[in-house]
């Protein structure tokens, strides 16, 4: 038998204590904090040790630093992967409080950390786990970060979808540098080839990809309210959540008419009958 | 008394083999390969840690001790087919070339050692696609010869890195298990090659420097007398300059929390230790117990570690883990006393 084979087996749900009392630590007070931000700094670390997400995405780290050597954000700021997984494991409240307010706002959900990560780690959803968190806690850094891709967030939250491959040219995408322009001596590559390797299912104008049928529409919607996204983003910007609801509420009521239109037309026919149902 | 067979001829088994005849056993010795001397003999090792002695000089001795003994039936180029238990041991098929033949034994060592883990499977180092890109393994034949030259265009390297565990102490390739080698045998091979060409520099990679024991001598001198560089933080990825033949790793540096991109004349990965395919093979043939990792799992790893728990089977050396030359051959010396005991029950 291997030696490893008789340690005791790392479960990934809590045990009974656990789950009553979730782990714990004093706040180390390095920072200024109020007293508000303390006690929601320690409540967000309770919840996020308590995660049963925790203990399954971080499994220990041999601190090799290969996540960071892919990572694209750490390229151009001060971030890494390996600083986040150091944090989720061993962090205290308040240097979890720290990296919540900024840095996990760099990562771009690449997973290219996942793949190198020799011990088994999964980085980038224990990054989502962090910024879930910062969003239902309506932290006001998260807000602030947040705040310029409101736009974004209403396509995303009301078609699904939010770039298209025309889009794809310097005057949007200024951050993507030589590659989008075609100025590039090496890749050569120009917007016009970029466009071409979408592949063709998704090659919609700007116009195109946000129209999305109105089934589609609602089940996103669905989705986000069943799955509690929507109460998270509640807390951090109402208006906006409002906003949507009333997008989702005009989408709703379209829908209703055409069924019933539907069901009008059906009325005056015979043979079988499909089921519309919403 | 029938022949104990000892199957595989690296330090291992060479070492039951030695200390059978010298018992007066009749003994089979059975290697798959045309020559004896194993993965040291195979890839031409050179010095061999922890004394830094020629590897000819630790192999040599031992080779010398097998051959031309009446007691030593040598069977190369020869692999085992079949294992029957029978009332006084097994009776196995051995083939070579076109030919099977049946014998009788008494009790079996199995020395069927490791394999170096394939670094193509790593693939971000390039190895196999970048002729600088070097398995240790094969530094060790260049610095045997001192050719320490770039294959791509033959000039001498002005700077080498050294990426360790690579193979190792990952899941991503299956193999959480630590090599004990890469650490100790890349700080030996930057101190050869510092001690002969101190114009060269030389870079470790590391995650943790594993000298253990004694061993740990070897990394102090490298520093404070070879002024080897050890940069903790592994190299996620080598690629080649633009424009140029030099490769460029890129890793983090732990300690400082930077990005690191070095440019570097020639790359080698210390591969780690796998069980070798004779290990697995054995293994089914001998219906021996095999662990998470592929190794041999001794029945009593700590009080009997030569022991398989099977009657009349017995393991020395790097089939039932990652092993060091010293620890192979000391496990050879017990398997022959135990296997010898058995045959004579
Ligand atoms: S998922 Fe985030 S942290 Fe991971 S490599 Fe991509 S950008 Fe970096
Ligand atoms: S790759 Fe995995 S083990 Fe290595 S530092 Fe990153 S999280 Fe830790
Ligand atoms: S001995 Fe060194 S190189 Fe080999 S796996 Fe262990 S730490 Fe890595």
């Amino acid at each position: 038998m291997s030696i490893v084979a008789r340690l005791p087996r790392r479960t990934l749900s809590l045990t009974e204590e656990e789950e009553a009392a979730p782990p714990t630590m004093e706040l180390t007070g390095r920072r200024r904090m109020t007293a508000e931000e303390r006690g929601t700094a320690a409540t967000i670390f309770q919840e996020f040790r308590a995660d049963r997400r925790h203990r399954e995405f971080v499994v220990g780290c041999l601190n090799c630093g290969e996540c960071t050597t892919g990572c694209p954000a750490a390229r151009f700021y001060d971030f890494s992967p390996r600083e986040m997984l150091q944090i989720a494991q061993n962090g205290d409240a308040t240097t979890l409080w720290d990296a919540m307010q900024e840095k996990i706002w760099a990562c771009c959900q690449c997973y290219t950390c996942n793949m190198r990560c020799r011990f088994g780690n999964d980085i980038a959803g224990i990054i989502s786990v962090m910024r879930e968190l910062s969003v239902s806690h309506g932290l006001e850094s998260t807000r602030r970060t947040l705040a310029p891709f409101g736009r974004s967030l209403t396509l995303l939250m009301t078609v699904g979808t939010q770039v298209a491959s025309d889009m794809i040219q310097p005057d949007f995408f200024r951050d993507w540098g030589p590659f989008a322009t075609g100025s590039d001596k090496v890749w050569q590559v120009s917007a016009e080839v970029m466009r071409k390797a979408i592949p063709s299912d998704v090659l919609q104008t700007t116009r195109s990809s946000w129209e999305v049928s109105v089934q589609t529409s609602l089940e996103l919607f669905r989705i986000y309210e069943e799955t509690g996204v929507l109460d998270m983003l509640r807390g951090l910007d109402p208006d906006l959540t409002e906003m949507l609801i009333d997008i989702i509420e005009e989408r709703r009521e379209e829908f209703v008419e055409a069924r019933e239109r539907f069901q009008d037309q059906l009325a005056g026919q015979t043979g079988p009958v499909t089921t519309f149902s919403g | 008394m029938n022949p104990i067979l000892v199957l595989g001829g690296g330090p291992a088994g060479l070492s039951a083999t030695a200390e059978l005849a010298s018992l007066g056993a009749p003994t089979l010795l059975v290697e798959r390969e045309s020559y004896l001397g194993g993965n040291p003999k195979r890839w031409h090792y050179s010095l061999l840690a922890p004394d830094l002695r020629p590897a000819e000089e630790v192999m040599d001795p031992l080779l010398e001790r097998v051959t031309g003994r009446p007691e030593v039936e040598l069977r190369l180029g020869t692999t085992l087919t079949k294992a029957e238990r029978t009332a006084t041991g097994f009776s196995v098929a051995l083939r070579s070339a076109d030919t099977t033949v049946t014998r009788e034994v008494s009790a079996v060592v199995l020395a069927t050692g490791f394999d170096h883990f394939d670094s193509r499977r790593k693939f971000e180092y390039g190895y196999g696609r970048y002729p600088d890109v070097l398995d240790f393994k094969e530094l060790e034949g260049m610095i045997h010869d001192d050719k320490v030259l770039r294959p791509s265009d033959g000039r001498p390297p002005k700077r080498i890195a050294w990426i360790l565990c690579v193979g190792s102490r990952d899941v991503q390739v299956g193999n959480p298990w630590c090599c004990r080698m890469g650490c100790a045998v890349s700080i030996k091979q930057a101190v050869e090659i510092r001690q002969k060409h101190p114009e060269i520099d030389a870079y470790v990679y590391y995650m943790d420097i594993r000298t253990y024991g004694l061993w740990e001598d070897l990394y102090w001198k490298s520093m404070q007398e070879y002024g080897v560089k050890f940069i903790r933080g592994r190299i996620g990825q080598v690629t080649v300059a633009e424009g140029g033949s030099r490769l460029i790793a890129t890793g983090e540096d732990t300690i400082l929390s930077r990005p690191t991109e070095v440019p570097f004349d020639m790359i080698v990965l210390a591969s780690g230790m796998e069980p070798g395919t004779g290990t697995k093979q054995a293994a089914e043939l001998f219906g021996v117990p095999v662990g998470p990792e592929g190794f041999l799992t001794p029945r009593l790893s700590d009080l009997n570690p030569v022991d398989s728990g099977i009657p009349g089977v017995f393991f020395a050396g790097a089939a039932t883990g990652p092993k060091a030359i010293p620890d192979a051959v000391t496990e050879g010396m017990g398997a022959a006393l135990r296997a010898f005991q058995y045959a004579r029950r």
